[in-house]
């Protein structure tokens, strides 16, 4: 590769990609740390990025907003020592898409000459507005849910803005944690800046920078390739819908149209629904969606390469204004990650509509969460926020999992922290049978958590799905939706929506907390008998599932396969049935 | 009087025989017999009291460090377990932490492996304790005996129990334990509480569920051991090696065996730290490179870092070991290359079946020792002679890599051989970056038949120096079993903010646990002037997620008042994260670490004599490829060189064990110990 010149033999190229990959890893490291947010602690909501001079991300997981802030914010350029902050989703084109998520972004310079920016944001616990945690679910405009900054100076020449500390921490229910968590973004850029500083020593600037080219042309070479082989010549269409905005309004469409022109790929968002009046719009990057196409489709190849923006030029992005995912200022966006998640179920979709054996099918298509605060009993404030999993979906080479993350690397957090540092017992904590979609490879199953609790406070709850189910693929089945229920000390039984606040709970009241469960892939009724039986074995899969949606008969009091009625069972269903649908959406509202 | 240390490997069993008179070392090597390694052991026994004349019965200790559990998890040979849980937890290691890995759609591809005890035989007990470890359900003792009964009707050959809360209240789990031994006393059950009473119930269970996997194997071992030793005539004491690289008993390895994991790398680190010494060298990092893998881990003032979670497979384990880092390159692992073009090594091995293609027993496939064959970094025969390398099968496997690359054979393996040690330099960044430590100010030594090779090159990536090749880099670990001392952790939690808690408390708690400490060396029979405890508490701030183990004295802890661990804590957290908070903080475990002191004999140095090196060349017209060309580098018999020799690079020097490369620009020296000591040269 010519850059200035000199040729750069893929080695270097290859070390370098090597040397960020442990850069970014130092970087995470050195956050889970020190924040102080379970979000990002425990469950790991945060991500890194370094990109080039100018702001084209080399390492990271969703893309960069760098060149449009610095451009529109600071045109006169950053000098070394200063530190950005923000976290208004309207101020960096959708690059954070909701206000908790605090970013910082951190310039590096090697002997006076800007090499590139470190960045980092995590979602930290609360940014003010009406509800605790700041993601209030009948919020109307994005001034209805909390304080935004616009790109500042948290750092101006190595010398803290202490003014900036002062107006966040007058904001927020937590300004210790909020305190610990910005000082641990900082910590975090820091240290990435002094390595590529590091890695501009070692190897020369210039060595540095061309490396950096190189990588994003490689990424490009690359998905040149997968274009042209994945996607189709003439448009095909995908629709999915969220349920509702909870503020009464829905269901919300979703729809997506794809092709390709040569080696380069159209995705358009056109018949996708106007935004919604509540907080459920996802301000979708078009730089973001891109890095979502291109992690789609890498997983499958080169999952060891580094994510780059090299690869941006090849693909076109077509968002209609005032859509569900191009809101328009200042609508409200708090909740969006059900758009943000339903997208992939979509993406997925339309990829595979050629082709469904080589896609997954849907999954629990969201990011629930549960919000319990209040006073405990010392009167001290707490303020919990969980984010929980469902159902992975069925997918080519396996089993969809029960109960765990779609979103990367998140984790759970354990039973007796919850319960040494909130007011609350969690009475159970399973994955819920049945809940997973039939199929040659299993729908993972759902969430079901139990939570009592133990002091006067409020909830509230965040999920989708409740009303639509997730679907399956290939000759997959629908998979289950989503549920709450508020039981009162007294017995009372109350059904929660999918989006509420304000629950008010006494002490002894319970939550029964459901998420989604996700689609099946492939035919049931070729699925292994042994495959089925160690399902109903596990207690995954009920006797009666096994029956009635894999032809699988089992003796209820032995837990003994009855191959001869199986066999039976199966010839009978598949004559009656005939061919398998390509898409199982299930009915079309949940009971 | 004699002692006798074991490491067994995966391949071969080292031996190191020590005189406790005269300190003189005497080494041998013998095959592994993985199907029962005690075989081996006896052998390696045999072998070395013949060669040098000693009677077994002056064997008066053994010291043995073991891969037993760990084959067991690696190899899916452990026990049937059954795991007893809180109803409505049942789920506990099927959900397990609800991770899929990074980045977006990666769990499309996801393949994870199943729990160590299956959900079939998992069972909730109706029972439950509170995170103040009050009884808030009493345990259903009639429904728990029927399902112990049931698991052991299907066929349980070891028990699990780990109920909610139970680090804090053992009451239950205990009573479950007593159940189950009425109904059979010969299974083995591992309540969590004993193994690992510490919060968070995914990783206790875990932990506790792989103990008890691995216990009725390891049960069966350490009987077949004890039978053969004493078959021989000899009545020695045998110590088992732990993770942390201490001592324990036969019984204390056969009760909680999860505590081995490790065992056979901290020889590695311990040595180390012993060589760190004698060289000056306080700060250590240590890399064992082998054929599949590298362990790299950090020796801070002559003593290695503990770490409190370590990873066996793909599996978490929360036992206190040495901190070694492992990642998937060694000298078997596989250069390949991707649609993108990009050159990738690793993670997959050829191990040692097929092996690398220069092995010439069917590999094809280049790795890391076939560039360094090509390269000419490997001139000799490996493994002492016993296997010839084929260079032509190197260069084949080389040039198919060079193709699809589009350069030359030459280039293409420096670059196999560069991403390797870039890939290591990945491992040795998170013992010492992350953890606050500059590499720069560390020696870096290697082990491992492999590690000598790229110790120069790695060295010059992290500015570690000096670079120092021990005598016997391939069988370092037994030699460092020697340094070992008894030793062993006494742990619980006790969660509470650092205002709320009054020093005295927290020196009696803390006392008590030392009082176990001292209680287990008595019945380890540690001599009372041998005996030390040492105390920790690991602190954070209020509700943050990770702590930091602080040493703490009872004496200061009881006139100056728990805040003593405030000002520590602060310090450290500033040096390693860059900021401190005016907030609470928290302790959140206490800790007793009961050592017993082993007699360490030194070993024994030799008078330094001139810096020439010429007698030990072998070849001094071979050529090996540095920087784009071939130079002449002299090849060296390591057997035949002299304390106070310099050899100045490039230079290859063989012996059987391992091969070191020094690189233009370097040069080695031997010192005293006949260590070879790796810095920058003087320009020629």
């Amino acid at each position: 590769m010519m850059t200035q010149g000199r040729i750069l033999d893929s080695i270097t190229v290859d070390i370098m990609e090597n040397a960020l990959k442990n850069v970014k890893e130092e970087m995470e490291a050195i956050l889970f740390r020190s924040a102080m947010s379970p979000v990002i602690r425990e469950q790991h909501d945060a991500f890194p990025m370094i990109t080039t001079p100018d702001g084209k991300m080399v390492v990271g997981n969703f893309g960069s907003c760098v060149r449009e802030v610095i451009a529109e914010r600071f045109p006169e350029g950053l000098s070394d020592g200063d530190v950005l902050l923000m976290s208004d989703p309207y101020s960096c084109g959708g690059s954070i898409s909701h206000i908790n998520d605090m970013m910082v972004i951190v310039p590096i310079y090697h002997e006076g000459v800007l090499v590139g920016y470190a960045s980092m944001f995590g979602h930290v616990m609360d940014v003010g507005g009406p509800e605790p945690a700041s993601l209030p679910v009948k919020a109307e405009t994005i001034f209805g849910e909390g304080f935004r900054i616009p790109p500042v100076k948290l750092y101006e020449g190595g010398k803290l803005n202490r003014l900036v500390i002062d107006i966040v921490q007058a904001n927020t229910r937590m300004p210790v944690e909020i305190y610990s968590d910005i000082m641990a973004l900082v910590a975090s850029c820091r240290t990435a800046q002094g390595r590529v500083v590091e890695l501009c020593d070692r190897f020369g600037r210039d060595t540095y920078l061309t490396a950096l080219d190189a990588l994003l042309d490689r990424t490009y070479r690359m998905m040149s390739q997968l274009i042209g082989s994945f996607l189709p010549t003439e448009p095909v269409s995908f629709e999915d819908y969220i349920d509702d905005d909870g503020l009464g309004n829905g269901p919300f469409k979703m729809k997506l149209t794809i092709w390709r022109e040569g080696d380069h790929g159209y995705f358009d968002w056109t018949g996708t629904d106007p935004q919604s009046p509540g907080p459920i719009n996802y301000y979708l990057s078009d730089n973001m969606f891109k890095m979502f196409i291109g992690a789609f489709l890498i997983s499958a190849f080169d999952p060891a390469i580094m994510f780059n923006d090299g690869f941006y030029d090849l693909l076109h992005i077509i968002t209609p204004e005032g859509s569900l995912v191009r809101p328009k200022f200042p609508s409200a966006l708090g909740c969006r990650t059900h758009v943000l998640s339903r997208l992939f179920d979509v993406l997925s979709g339309a990829l595979s509509i050629k082709s469904p054996a080589s896609s997954p099918a849907a999954g629990y298509g969201t990011s629930p969460y549960f919000i319990y605060s209040g006073h405990d009993q010392a009167g001290r404030y707490f303020h919990l926020m969980e984010v929980q999993y469902g159902g992975l979906p069925g997918r080519p080479n396996g089993d969809g999992f029960d109960g765990h993350s779609w979103w990367p690397a998140f984790e759970n957090i354990p039973t007796e922290y919850l319960e040494t540092y909130y007011p609350l017992r969690v009475e159970f904590y399973r994955t819920g049978r049945d809940s997973g979609g039939a199929g040659y490879n299993r729908g993972g199953n759902c969430n079901e958590k139990m939570y009592v609790c133990l002091a006067d406070g409020k909830v509230s709850i965040h999920d989708d799905r409740a009303k639509i189910h997730p679907w399956g693929i290939n000759g997959g089945r629908y998979g289950s939706c989503s549920r709450k229920v508020l039981i009162r000390n007294d017995g009372a039984e109350e059904e929660l929506g999918s989006k509420v606040d304000g629950v008010m709970v006494k002490k002894g009241d319970r939550v029964l907390f459901i998420t989604g469960g996700s689609g099946g892939w492939g035919d049931p009724l070729d699925r292994e008998y042994d495959r089925v039986v160690k399902d109903v074995r596990r207690g995954l899969v009920s006797v009666e599932k096994a029956e009635q949606d894999y032809g699988v008969v089992i003796d209820r009091s032995t837990m003994e396969l009855d191959t001869a009625a199986s066999d039976a069972l199966r010839e009978k269903m598949k004559k009656e049935r005939g061919p398998v649908k390509d898409f199982d959406f299930g009915p079309k509202y949940c009971a | 009087m004699y002692r006798i240390s074991i490491d067994v490997g995966g391949t071969f069993t080292d031996v190191v025989l020590q005189n406790e008179k005269n300190g003189k070392i005497y080494t041998a090597k013998v095959p592994s017999t993985p199907k029962d390694q005690s075989i081996g052991l006896v052998n390696g026994m045999r072998k070395i009291c013949e060669q040098t004349g000693v009677s077994l019965e002056d064997i008066r200790s053994i010291i043995h460090g073991m891969t037993v559990a760990t084959n067991a998890v690696l190899e899916n040979k452990g026990a049937c377990v059954g795991l007893i849980t809180t109803a409505g937890f049942e789920h506990i290691l099927h959900v397990a932490r609800s991770w899929t890995p990074a980045p977006v759609c990666a769990w499309m591809a996801f393949q994870k492996p199943e729990p160590l005890a299956d959900l079939e035989l998992t069972r909730g007990a109706g029972e439950r304790i509170s995170a103040k470890g009050e009884v808030l359900i009493p345990l259903d003792e009639k429904a728990v005996r029927k399902d112990i009964e049931d698991l052991y009707a299907r066929g349980v050959e070891s028990l699990t129990v780990s109920l909610l809360n139970s680090y804090i209240n053992p009451e239950h789990e205990k009573r479950i334990r007593s159940i189950a031994m009425e109904i059979n006393k010969d299974i083995p059950v591992s309540i969590s509480h004993d193994v690992l009473p510490e919060f968070r119930e995914y990783e206790r269970t875990l932990t506790t569920v792989m103990n008890a996997y691995v216990r009725p194997v390891m049960q069966r071992y350490l009987k077949n051991l004890e039978d053969k030793v004493k078959q021989n005539g000899s009545s020695p004491r045998i110590s088992i090696v732990r993770s942390d690289g201490g001592l324990m008993s036969v019984d204390a390895a056969a009760s909680i065996p999860v505590n081995t994991m490790l065992s056979g790398p901290s020889g590695g680190v311990t040595a180390s730290a012993l060589i760190g010494r004698q060289t000056g060298n306080l700060n250590v990092i240590s890399f064992d490179m082998g054929g599949t893998s590298t362990d790299v881990a950090l020796t801070l003032n002559a003593v290695p870092r503990v770490s409190r979670e370590t990873r066996v497979g793909v599996f978490p384990v929360k036992a206190p070991s040495l901190d070694v880092v492992s990642i998937g390159a060694g000298g078997g692992s596989i250069a390949h290359v991707p649609i993108t073009g990009a050159l990738r090594v690793g993670p997959q091995s050829a191990g040692a079946d097929p092996g690398p293609a220069s092995y010439g027993i069917g590999g094809t496939e280049a790795t890391v020792t076939d560039a360094n064959v090509v390269l000419g970094y490997l001139p000799g025969n490996l493994a002492g002679g016993d296997l010839k390398l084929d260079m032509e099968k190197a260069r084949e496997a080389v040039q198919k890599i060079a193709d699809k690359l589009n350069m030359d054979l030459y280039q293409a393996a420096q670059g196999i051989h560069s991403i390797v040690n870039e890939n290591m330099l990945g491992g040795l960044r998170v013992v010492s970056v992350e953890k606050g430590y500059d590499p720069r100010n560390f020696a870096l030594l290697a082990l491992g038949g492999a590690g000598p090779i790229h110790a120069n090159g790695l060295g010059i990536l992290s500015g570690s120096f000096p670079v120092i090749i021990p005598p016997t880099p391939g069988v370092l670990s037994a030699l460092g079993f020697l340094q070992a001392n008894v030793r062993n952790e006494f742990s619980r939690t006790l969660i509470d903010v650092l205002s709320a808690v009054d020093g005295n408390y927290l020196a009696d708690e803390l006392g008590k646990l030392g009082l176990k400490g001292r209680q287990w060396l008595n019945e380890e029979r540690i001599e009372a002037d041998k005996q030390q405890i040492d105390y920790e508490v690991d602190v954070r701030y209020f509700r943050q997620g990770y702590e930091i183990p602080i040493r703490v004295q009872l004496a200061e802890l009881k006139e100056k008042g728990a805040g003593v661990l405030r000002d520590r804590f602060s310090r450290i957290h500033e040096q390693l994260y860059g900021f401190k908070m005016d907030i609470e903080v928290e302790i959140v475990n206490l800790r007793a670490v009961a050592t017993g002191n082993t007699p360490h004999v030194e070993l024994p140095c030799k008078d330094k004599g001139g810096p020439d090196a010429d007698r030990a060349v072998i070849n001094k017209d071979h050529q090996a490829y540095f920087n784009g060309k071939f130079l002449k580098t002299p090849v060296y018999d390591r057997g035949l060189m002299e304390p106070g020799n310099v050899i100045p690079g490039p230079a290859v020097v063989v012996q059987s064990d391992a091969t070191t490369v020094i690189l233009p620009g370097f040069k080695g020296e031997v010192d005293e110990f006949m260590n070879i000591l790796i810095n920058k040269g003087v320009e020629q």
